[in-house]
C-alpha cells in the first residue's frame, strides 16, 4: 500500500519537474584545435539557478568573443560547463571530474557560497586557480589563496548598504532579511550600526522559502523607520513591504538587482535602491562594449551576474597569456594575483580577500518602471 | 552446481569491487563512494518501507544530525572522529524515540506527511541554528577520517571504508529480516490486525525500526561529513529525503540487497543524464517513471523476471 503510494507520487514527478524547469540553455563548448581546457561549475538548476544561468551566459559570450579574437596567444579556449543543481555535494563531484578526469587548467565558479567552500577543498591543495562567483566566506577561505572572488564579501555588501543609508541622513533603520543569504549579510551588518551612526528600529528575519511576510513587513513599518534594508534572494519581502504601505526608502543588495527579480516584484519594484555594479541602461565607459555585445547576442540588457561570468573568463585569459597556457597551477595562480579592470568593477586579485572590491566598486541604482536608473551617488565620497 | 555458480559470481563481484579503484577514474570512484553512503542511509528507509510499510521522508534530518554531530565534535570541540559518530547516532536514536513514539501511531499518508514535516522542521532548524550548524555558510575544515593513524583522505581509501561498512549493515539487516523480527514486521505490514492478535507489539516494533533507520542515516551523514570536509544546510533538504526514499522504491522495496542497485541508480543515472544539459532533471524524472511503470517490482524484481525468462527460453 505504502509502496503503491510512493509509485503514484513518483508518477507525478515529471509534471512537477517541468514546472520547476528553467529555460533551456544551449550546449557549452566550442570545438577547436588544441584548445586550452577550462572548467566551470555553475548552478543552472535548483534554488540558485537565477544566479547561475546568467553567469553561464556571460561565460559563453566571453568564450565566443575571446576565440573570435584569436584565443589566448593564438590558442582557443574550451570551457567545459557543468551544472551543480545548486548542491554542494554535486559540485564536489563535478569538480573532481573536471580536475582529475578532464585535467582542466583552471576552474570558474561556483555560484553559491556553500558550493565554493565545498569545492575549495579540492582546488586549494592543488593550487588550482578558481574564480568563484561568491564573495569571501568563512575563515577557512582566507587560507585558500588561489580561490579568487569576483563578488563582494558579505561585510562589504553590508557596508555598501549602510553607506547609502548614512549619507541619506537616515538614522532609524528597519531590516527584513531571510534566514539564508540574508542571515549571512546581517551577521556582518549588525555590529556596524555604531560605525555608520544608525540604530535598528526593527529587525525581522523570515524563513528562506516563506511566501508571505506581511506580518514581518508590518512590524518593520510599525517601528517607523527612516529607511528599510531588505536582504533576501526572494521578491516576496518587496511585495509585502509595499502591500503594508511601507513608504520608507527600501535599499537592497546586488543579488536582487536583476530583471527577473524586477519582473517578479511587479509594481512593488518601483523606487527600490540597489547597491550593485552594472546599470546597463546607462553603462560606464568600460562596461559599454560588453553591454553592446550582450545585447547583440541576446537582444536584451545584461546585469552584473552576466558580467561576472564574462569577467571570470577574461581575467583568467589574461593570466593565461601572462603565465603561458602550459604554466603549472601555482604559476597561473601567481599570474592571477594582480589588478584587473573588469566589466563589473576593477578587481585586485592580490588583495587579502582575493577580489579587491571596495566601496568605490559599487554603483547605485533606483528602479523606475522596471528600469534601473543610475543614482548620482558614490559610497567612496 | 548452482551453489558453485553463485560462489563464482560472488568471487567475481568481490574481485571487481576490489580492483575498481585501480581501473576507474577518480570521478567514478567518487560517485561509488556516494553510492555507498546512500546505500547505508537508504537501507534504513528501505527496511521501514519494504518490511513495515512505513513511508519515511525524514531521513535527511538524521543524515544531517550525523553530519553536524561529526562536524561539531571534531571542528569545534577537537574530539576524535569516533566521538562524532557516536554522538550523532545517539542523538538520532533519542530524537527518533521521542518523535517516533507519538508519530508512529499514524498510518498511511498521514504518517508519510508527518515524516515529511519532520524533515522540513529539521531543515529549518539547520538554517536557524547557525550558531551550531553555520547556517548558509556551513562548517568547513572537517578533518578526514583517521583510524589508528591511517587517514581516509582520498576517494579510493574512503571507497574501501564505506563499502565494507555498507555490506556489514546490509548483512545485519538481512539477518534481522530473516529472523523473527522480520516475520513480525511483514505480518504487521500485510495483515496488521492478525499480527496484533498474534501478540506483535506493533507500536514498539515500528519505533524500534524507526530508531534503526535514524541511526543508519546518522552513520551515513557522519561518513559524508568526513569525506567532503565541508557541510552546509543545502545537503540536508527535503530533496535528499526524497532521494533516500527513491532508493528502495526503485530497487524493489522488499529486497535488502537490492538497496545497492537503488543507490547506484540515484547516484549514477543523474550523472549520466547531466550530459544532456539543463533538461537532466526532467530526464531523471522520466527515468523514474519508466522504472516504476515498467518494473513494478523494482530493478531487482525486473532482473529476477528477466533471469526466469532466460531460464525458460534456454530450457
Amino acid at each position: 500500500m505504502a509502496l503503491q503510494a510512493c509509485r503514484s507520487l513518483i508518477a507525478l514527478a515529471p509534471t512537477a519537474l517541468l514546472s520547476l524547469y528553467p529555460l533551456p540553455a544551449l550546449a557549452q563548448t566550442t570545438a577547436s584545435r588544441e584548445p586550452i581546457k577550462l572548467g566551470a561549475v555553475i548552478s543552472a538548476t535548483g534554488a540558485i539557478a537565477g544566479v547561475g544561468l546568467p553567469e553561464r551566459e556571460g561565460i559563453l559570450l566571453a568564450q565566443k568573443t575571446l576565440n573570435a579574437r584569436g584565443g589566448v596567444n593564438g590558442q582557443p579556449i574550451e570551457i567545459l560547463i557543468e551544472d551543480d543543481a545548486s548542491s554542494p555535494d554535486v559540485a564536489v563531484s563535478k569538480v573532481n571530474a573536471l580536475v582529475h578526469s578532464h585535467k582542466v587548467k583552471a576552474l570558474i565558479g561556483t555560484s553559491g557560497i556553500a558550493q565554493t567552500v565545498a569545492v575549495g577543498g579540492i582546488t586549494a591543495p592543488l593550487k588550482l586557480t578558481q574564480i568563484a562567483f561568491s564573495g569571501l566566506g568563512p575563515a577557512v577561505e582566507r587560507e585558500r589563496t588561489c580561490v579568487f572572488h569576483i563578488t563582494p564579501s558579505q561585510e562589504l555588501n553590508a557596508r555598501a548598504l549602510l553607506s547609502y543609508v548614512r549619507d541619506m541622513k537616515a538614522s532609524k533603520v528597519g531590516v527584513l532579511h531571510d534566514s539564508g543569504y540574508g542571515q549571512v549579510v546581517w551577521n556582518s551588518m549588525k555590529d556596524l550600526a555604531g560605525e555608520f551612526g544608525v540604530t535598528w528600529s526593527q529587525v525581522e528575519k523570515f524563513e528562506i522559502a516563506a511566501t508571505d511576510l506581511t506580518t514581518q513587513a508590518a512590524k518593520v513599518r510599525a517601528s517607523a523607520p527612516e529607511a528599510v534594508i531588505v536582504i533576501s534572494t526572494s521578491p516576496m519581502p518587496f511585495r509585502n513591504a509595499r502591500q503594508v504601505r511601507l513608504t520608507a526608502p527600501i535599499i537592497s543588495v546586488h543579488g536582487t538587482a536583476t530583471y527577473d527579480y524586477v519582473k517578479a516584484m511587479g509594481d512593488a519594484a518601483d523606487n527600490i535602491i540597489h547597491a550593485e555594479f552594472l546599470i546597463a541602461e546607462d553603462p560606464l565607459p568600460h562596461q559599454r562594449e560588453f553591454v553592446d555585445l550582450f545585447q547583440k547576442e541576446h537582444g536584451r540588457l545584461p546585469k552584473h551576474f552576466e558580467a561576472a561570468g564574462w569577467d571570470a573568463v577574461m581575467s583568467l585569459a589574461q593570466a593565461l597569456k601572462t603565465a603561458g597556457p602550459d604554466a603549472a597551477n601555482e604559476a597561473l595562480c601567481s599570474a592571477m594575483r594582480r589588478p584587473y579592470q573588469g566589466v563589473m568593477a576593477k578587481f585586485d586579485f592580490s588583495a587579502p580577500d582575493m577580489g579587491g572590491l571596495t566601496l568605490a566598486s559599487f554603483n547605485y541604482s533606483k528602479l523606475v518602471k522596471g528600469k534601473f536608473t543610475r543614482l548620482d551617488y558614490s559610497a567612496a565620497k | 552446481m548452482n551453489k558453485l555458480r553463485r560462489s563464482l559470481l560472488l568471487l567475481l563481484l568481490v574481485l571487481a569491487w576490489a580492483l575498481a579503484p585501480l581501473l576507474l577514474s577518480r570521478h567514478l570512484i567518487d560517485l561509488f563512494v556516494f553510492a555507498g553512503l546512500f546505500t547505508i542511509g537508504g537501507l534504513g528507509v528501505g527496511l521501514l518501507l519494504g518490511q513495515c510499510g512505513i513511508v519515511n521522508l525524514a531521513q535527511a534530518l538524521f543524515y544531517g544530525i550525523g553530519a553536524y554531530s561529526s562536524a561539531y565534535v571534531t571542528v569545534q570541540l577537537g574530539l576524535p572522529s569516533l566521538t562524532g559518530f557516536l554522538a550523532g547516532m545517539l542523538a538520532s536514536a533519542l530524537i527518533a524515540i521521542a518523535v517516533g513514539w507519538p508519530v508512529l501511531r499514524l498510518t498511511g499518508f498521514f504518517l508519510a506527511l508527518a515524516t515529511l514535516a519532520l524533515s522540513l522542521i529539521g531543515n529549518v532548524l539547520f538554517f536557524e541554528w547557525d550558531w551550531l550548524t553555520g547556517g548558509t555558510l556551513g562548517i568547513g575544515g572537517i578533518p578526514k577520517l583517521s583510524i589508528f593513524g591511517f587517514a581516509f583522505d582520498t576517494p579510493e581509501r574512503v571507497y574501501y571504508l564505506v563499502w565494507p561498512i555498507a555490506i556489514l549493515v546490509l548483512l545485519l539487516a538481512d539477518n534481522l529480516v530473516r529472523g523473527r523480527p522480520g516475520l513480525a514486521m511483514r505480518a504487521m505490514r500485510d495483515a496488521a490486525p492478525a499480527a496484533e492478535v498474534l501478540g506483535v507489539d506493533m507500536h514498539r516494533l515500528k519505533t524500534a525500526m524507526f530508531v534503526i533507520c535514524a541511526m543508519l542515516g546518522s552513520l551515513a551523514g557522519s561518513l559524508f561529513a568526513h569525506y567532503v570536509s565541508y557541510i552546509s544546510v543545502q545537503s540536508f533538504t527535503v530533496e535528499r529525503s526524497i532521494a533516500f526514499l527513491l532508493i528502495p522504491v526503485v530497487a524493489g522495496s522488499a529486497s535488502v540487497w537490492g538497496i545497492i542497485a537503488g543507490a547506484l541508480f540515484v547516484t549514477f543515472i543523474p550523472e549520466l543524464l547531466s550530459g544532456f544539459g539543463d533538461i537532466h532533471q526532467v530526464l531523471f524524472g522520466l527515468a523514474l517513471v519508466l522504472v516504476v511503470t515498467l518494473l513494478p517490482d523494482g530493478l531487482i524484481g525486473g532482473a529476477d523476471r528477466l533471469a526466469q525468462l532466460l531460464k525458460r527460453r534456454m530450457a
